[in-house]
């Protein structure tokens, strides 16, 4: 997207680094589910969503099919690839697609294509923006100003990665699965708790208050305005390693192994924040997954589960009034220390799984 | 369908016995009437009925009979095969998954003009749609709870003839439709029609897993899977035949299984002891005794297996009251059995009053302040009276029900079309072309389709509409006294069943010490609201405007989002406001929020807890400034009370 071509360099960012971190951890590893961040005005929010565009890794998809399938995955194919006897693929770059808050319901799921129907007098199906969203991030600026509808629309779609539809004279399945990045400010309205647990992590964000570091996030605003171009010169080679780290990252992923004891303390923590189901468990496992290979190691550690229970779970404990929604890290390790405690007696060894 | 080949398997799902079992009942006997999955988030709801697909078993259906009619049932075969009758081919085929999306609209659901073949030939033939998909088949709807109310009816209609009867868009037609009814929901998103709730034959509610070895094991599995989905899949083969070879085991079984009159008696008083409405309820429990009993490998039904059914049949048939926490209560059952045992006729007594606990909690929060609990109070009916006098009728419609209304702006839901009855910007295309097709053959011009002003059809859409109710709730010290909490929150309480009744959002803003705070934004989901209200600390001072502001700034924010929407504000306090917002007096500012409320259009209510012998009349003050129909707490329920008595209770 020409757009984003002269967007402001991830790397450029000031501060924030857990917003960072988190957005990085989501393109090493798409299964993580997304990430939501709520801060106030001003934060810096949309930037870095947007600029991730930018460091999103290459994958391989299906030439000329507008749902970009995976040619690896035959069972995960759209209707029309399945078609197709040998499949053309080509290399693209992993992108941003943005749903306005003023979408309408049939640009978002999928609607009938009215010029081929009036010029043919056929039925044909048009992809909405789900469609586009298939192995791409979905990005919603202030996703609590969403209409109700449409997050219905968007639920539906995310619990199972497929978009199904039936409306306006045509019927179609199409593969819909997406990472799902949003932002908001709190102060303009909640999000529905179902919507919240479809994100993966959470970070909440605020305005920097050390002094010199506000300078610089001036100084460097204004020289990417005043001249972009040299700017964004300079800014190449810090984007191009973060590039790397991501892709050696990823490579790096399927080997990182997790031990019991790792996934005990995971299921200890979850229990004693009192989360809903089972999701917040299986984020925070694959959460602390990637962050050790973002950390260049294969075996998950307890600063890992740490870093990621502070993500997984800002989002997802039950509300209490007049409290801080913070999640309390304390009580984290507390947590830990339990399992810690309990483990070492009722395992005299521990196994390790990896793959 | 294809894309579920790689689903995550049956058996592989941990836990959760009682949602699978219901599971496998349908897929044994389908005359059981689906099932109701209802939970919280992430536990495996929709995986669980999705991976329900592959362990289906065939049965016999007409070969190229779009509703796959039953060859063996003469009477329920579509006009096709009727006509056909005597030269019917028959063929084997697996039951499928039908999924109906939310986003449905209307003429995909029940089925419309055949497009193509109205434009090619110009004929009209009637296209099936997801209703004559789902014959003898499952229809699954995932987030049940967030269907359309129009489409809600319509498969209402289906559901309860098992024939889907279309007059629409020139065509008539009619075909079975009976299928097996599967949803899942997540109760906090909002409830279920009860007559809705009530098509599904069985329903079971789930929570996470609380065991940290069990949680362990839902992650090792779910990691495995992600890895090496056919890994995973291949490993669980065998487990997935013989749970799909038990099933038709079960299937050849059911056939012979006997019930005794005792057991039959049994069932009868247990539906009788749980006052369920009709007949349902007993007809399910011993279609579902008689599946579990085949599905142990039994031909003859037990005690047990009653038991069994009686938890999966009354959990969503029993609540009558809404809101009411009432678990399916297991003794209850076990009552029913012993006296059914013992052939007592007499009705008991019931006179197992539960004690509340009406002890206060103490706490200390990390303000230093303590905060005091207080029971709730017991709901009471509320006048109707107050919460309906809208303010300005002519800007919107509002049907009796309450629910969803159709919207003249272009902001909702698309459901259906209709002919406009004046020039509409809103065109419904899909239906505009189908409404030309027929007629091309004696039109000209350049498009292949040709449209005229009379086909021209506009778009009805939906949209939720009607109160957001928004509670604003002083937690101040002074509504401690003399168990003032525990009066609120029952009028609270009243209020909110009213609001349910009506399908109103509603939401919380508590104040106290020196802030206010939102609870609860406003939401569908009433029973939240209860849950946030349950553990509403009492204590500190009275922060009257702040808490005022946010209450304007919730509503102000909700009418942004949403333009159809009628605010309205509930105060409870007793106005002695005692800290200020900015530097002028805490009364005055009060004063002045109440004001801006009022000016804003906001139709309010003050519900005054000032006892009445210290009475300062400040909450009758800031009612007179908000505009707000005052009444006293005593009041809210002395009324309804009065109005029950003369026999016009809503």
């Amino acid at each position: 997207m020409h757009h984003f071509d002269d967007i402001y360099p991830f790397s450029a960012i000031v501060g924030q680094e857990q917003m960072k971190k988190a957005l990085l951890l989501n393109a090493i590893n798409p299964r993580i589910g997304g990430v939501l961040i709520k801060g106030e005005k001003g934060t810096a929010k949309s930037t870095a969503a947007r600029a991730l565009a930018h460091l999103l890794p290459e994958r391989e998809v299906v030439d000329e099919c507008i749902f970009g399938c995976d040619p690896k995955d035959p069972k995960g194919l759209c209707l029309d690839c399945q078609k197709k006897g040998e499949l053309k693929t080509k290399i693209t770059r992993m992108r941003v697609v943005e749903l306005p808050i003023s979408a309408t319901e049939d640009k978002v799921v999928g609607s009938l294509d009215i010029e081929h129907a009036l010029k043919k007098g056929e039925k044909k199906f048009e992809p909405g923006i789900l469609a586009q969203a298939h192995r791409n991030i979905l990005y919603v600026d202030e996703v609590n100003l969403l209409n109700d509808h449409i997050v219905d629309v968007l639920l539906d779609a995310a619990a199972m990665g497929m978009n199904f539809i039936e409306r306006e004279g045509v019927s179609y399945v199409h593969p819909a699965s997406f990472i799902l990045i949003g932002t908001m400010n709190p102060e303009e309205g909640e999000l529905r708790p179902q919507l919240l647990d479809r994100f993966g992590l959470c970070v909440d964000i605020e305005g920097i208050m050390d002094a010199d570091t506000r300078v610089e996030v001036i100084r460097r605003r204004q020289q990417y305005e005043e001249h972009p171009e040299e700017f964004l010169q300079r800014w190449i080679e810090p984007e191009q390693e973060l590039r790397d780290r991501i892709v050696r990252a990823q490579k790096l992923l399927p080997t990182v192994s997790i031990s019991d004891e790792m996934l005990h303390v995971i299921a200890q923590i979850c229990i004693d924040m009192g989360v809903d189901g089972h999701r917040a468990d299986i984020t925070m496992m694959k959460t602390a997954s990637t962050i050790a290979a973002y950390q260049g190691r294969t075996e998950v550690v307890e600063e890992d589960v740490r870093e990621a229970a502070s993500l997984v779970l800002a989002h997802r404990m039950r509300r209490r009034p007049f409290s801080e929604q913070r999640m309390d890290v304390q009580k984290v390790d507390q947590s830990i220390q339990k399992t810690q405690t309990g483990h070492s007696h009722q395992h005299s060894h521990s196994h390790t799984h990896s793959h | 369908m294809h894309h579920f080949d790689d689903i995550y398997p049956f058996s592989a799902i941990v836990g959760q016995e009682l949602m699978k079992k219901a599971l496998l009942l349908n897929a044994i006997n389908p005359r059981i009437g689906g099932v109701l999955i209802r939970g919280e988030k992430g536990t495996a709801k929709s995986t669980a009925a999705r991976a329900l697909a592959h362990l289906l078993p065939e049965r016999e259906v007409v070969d190229g009979c779009i509703f796959g009619c039953n060859p063996a049932d003469p009477k329920n075969l579509c006009d096709d095969c009727q006509n056909r009758i005597g030269r019917l081919l028959t063929t084997q085929t697996r039951m499928r998954v039908v999924e109906l999306p939310i986003s449905a609209t209307e003429d995909k659901v029940v089925g419309s003009l055949d497009l193509e073949y109205a434009l090619q030939k110009g004929e009209k033939k009637f296209e099936p749609g997801v209703l004559a998909k789902a014959n003898r088949n499952i229809l699954y709807v995932d987030e049940v709870n967030l269907l359309n109310d129009h489409i809600v009816d319509v498969l209402l209609d289906a559901a309860a003839m098992g024939v889907n009867i279309i007059e629409r868009e020139g065509v008539s037609y009619e075909h079975p439709s009976s299928f097996i009814l599967i949803g899942t929901m997540n109760p906090e998103e909002g409830d279920l029609r009860p007559q809705l709730l009530d098509r599904f034959g069985l329903s079971v509610e789930i929570q996470g897993i609380a065991d940290a070895d069990t949680r362990v094991e839902v992650i090792r599995r779910r990691r495995a899977y992600e890895l090496k989905p056919h890994e995973f899949i291949a490993a669980f083969r065998d487990e997935e035949d013989d749970l799909r070879n038990r099933i038709i085991r079960a299937q050849e079984l059911l056939s012979s299984v006997t019930i005794s009159d005792e057991m039959v008696h049994m069932i009868a008083q247990i539906c009788m002891d749980m006052a369920v409405d009709g007949h349902r309820a007993d007809i399910i429990m011993m279609k579902t005794a008689k599946t579990i009993a085949a599905f142990n490998g039994r031909i003859e039904v037990t005690e047990d297996d009653v038991r069994e059914a009686a938890e999966l049949v009354l959990s969503h048939r029993m609540r009558s009251q809404p809101l009411s926490d009432q678990q399916m209560d297991k003794d209850k059952i076990e009552e029913s059995i012993q006296k059914s045992q013992q052939q007592h006729q007499q009705p008991e007594q019931q006179e197992e009053q539960t004690e509340q606990d009406q002890k206060p909690q103490e706490n200390t929060t990390p303000d230093g302040s303590t905060t005091t609990q207080f029971a709730e109070g017991s709901p009471f009916k509320v006048n109707q009276k107050p919460l309906s006098q809208p303010r300005r009728i002519d800007s919107f419609k509002r049907d009796g029900s309450g629910r969803r209304s159709v919207t003249e702006s272009r902001d909702g839901k698309y459901v259906r079309s209709r002919i406009p009855d004046r020039l509409t910007a809103d065109i419904a295309l899909d239906a505009t072309i189908r409404a030309a097709a027929p007629h091309q053959k004696g039109r000209v011009g350049d498009l292949a389709v040709k449209i005229e002003t009379s086909d021209l059809r506009e778009k009805v859409r939906e949209r939720k509409m009607g109160n957001t109710v928004l509670f604003v709730v002083d937690a101040s010290g002074s509504m401690g006294a003399q168990q003032r909490m525990t009066a609120v929150k029952g009028a609270i309480l009243s209020l909110l069943i009213d609001a349910y009744q009506k399908r109103d959002r509603v939401g919380l803003v508590v104040f106290r010490g020196n802030s206010a705070e939102v609870l609860l934004p406003p939401t569908s989901s009433v029973e939240l609201a209860r849950k946030c209200m349950q553990n509403l600390p009492v204590g500190g001072k009275t922060p009257l405007a702040s808490g005022l502001s946010k209450g304007l700034e919730v509503l102000q924010r909700e009418k942004m989002i949403n333009a159809h929407t009628i605010p309205r504000l509930i105060l409870i306090s007793d106005g002695k406001a005692n800290v200020s917002m900015g530097s002028g007096a805490p009364l005055e500012d009060a004063t002045e929020m109440a004001a801006a409320i009022r000016d804003f259009g906001i139709s309010s209510i003050v519900i005054d807890t000032e006892q009445s012998y210290i009475a300062f009349g400040l909450a009758h003050k800031i009612s007179d400034d908000m505009g707000a129909k005052y009444l006293k707490l005593e009041e809210l329920q002395a009324d309804t009370i009065a109005e029950a008595v003369k026999g016009i209770g809503a």
